[in-house]
């Protein structure tokens, strides 16, 4: 029988405090603040449902991990042709290029190229960068959210990371490489 | 100096580490993911001393840096109906589904 005391004790002990985590990772996956609020919402109804299941170990991966899947159930129930439609990554994109993030950026070449840099790079290795540098994720906590190995996290953060210093070097700002 | 100038003539690198060791866990470093404390301290003396892993790492941290500071801002009414949420849940109180 459910102990639905030691249940929702559980749920306050290891969700609660993870609230602004779940909807700043769920900001990078949606990119849009009201989907993204649904989403973290749906994610603690689920948590909520399979608390008796946590073991209690690693709390943030754990909900990382329904986050995650939450994701994918709602992209795939909801709309299914966009997952599917290049001309709406495409789009997507320019809309990010124009939204207020870009619009923040500042003026100092450096931080323009290096953010320039970061929107140009392809979605899954930008994706890891936002994750680890903007939303603050461990490695193994992005490897949670993007269901990929721990090691295939630190080669796209590596590659991604190269590819913007590599760009600063070109518009003459980075240290050269030399042999 | 090079590295493998400085073993010829019997000088280990800066931190016991040559630039390509350090150069393959310089992310991780970065990235406070290593948890060997003396292996840390061995690649915070490399990059003291060797200017040009020094200076590599200074362009990854200002990279590091800008990208973090693009973090935007959670709007206040999310958080609070998001904790109010989820502190009825831990009341117990479930929605019916819709």
């Amino acid at each position: 029988m459910r102990d639905e005391a030691a249940g929702e004790k559980a749920f306050e002990q290891y969700v609660l405090p993870e609230i602004e985590v779940l909807l700043r990772v769920a900001n990078s996956l949606t990119r849009n603040h009201a989907e993204a609020e649904d989403l973290v919402q749906d994610t603690l109804l689920r948590a909520y449902r399979g608390i008796d299941g946590f073991d209690g170990r690693h709390p943030r991966a754990w909900l990382l991990t329904i986050l995650r899947n939450t994701h994918i159930n709602r992209n795939r129930r909801r709309r299914p042709e966009l997952l599917r439609d290049p001309d709406f990554e495409n789009d997507r994109q320019a809309s990010l290029a124009s939204d207020e993030r870009t619009d923040a950026m500042v003026d100092d070449e450096i931080d323009s190229e290096i953010l320039s840099a970061l929107q140009a790079l392809d979605e899954p290795f930008r994706r890891v960068v936002e994750l680890v540098d903007v939303d603050g994720l461990s490695y193994a906590e992005a490897a949670e959210v993007l269901d990929v190995p721990v090691g295939t996290v630190m080669s796209r953060l590596h590659r991604a990371r190269s590819r913007i210093r590599d760009r600063l070097d070109r518009a003459g700002f980075a240290p050269r490489r030399t042999s | 100096m090079k590295n493998w100038i400085m073993r010829l003539f019997g000088r280990t690198p800066p931190g016991g580490m040559s630039c390509h060791q350090v150069g393959e866990v310089l992310q991780q470093y970065l990235d406070d993911e290593l948890d060997d404390a003396e292996r840390r301290a061995r690649i915070h003396e490399h990059l003291e001393e060797c200017r040009r892993c020094g200076m590599e790492a200074e362009t990854y941290e200002r990279i590091k840096a800008t990208i973090a500071a693009e973090r935007p801002d959670l709007p206040n009414d999310s958080i609070d109906r998001l904790r109010e949420f989820g502190e009825r849940l831990a009341r117990g109180d479930e929605p019916s589904e819709p």
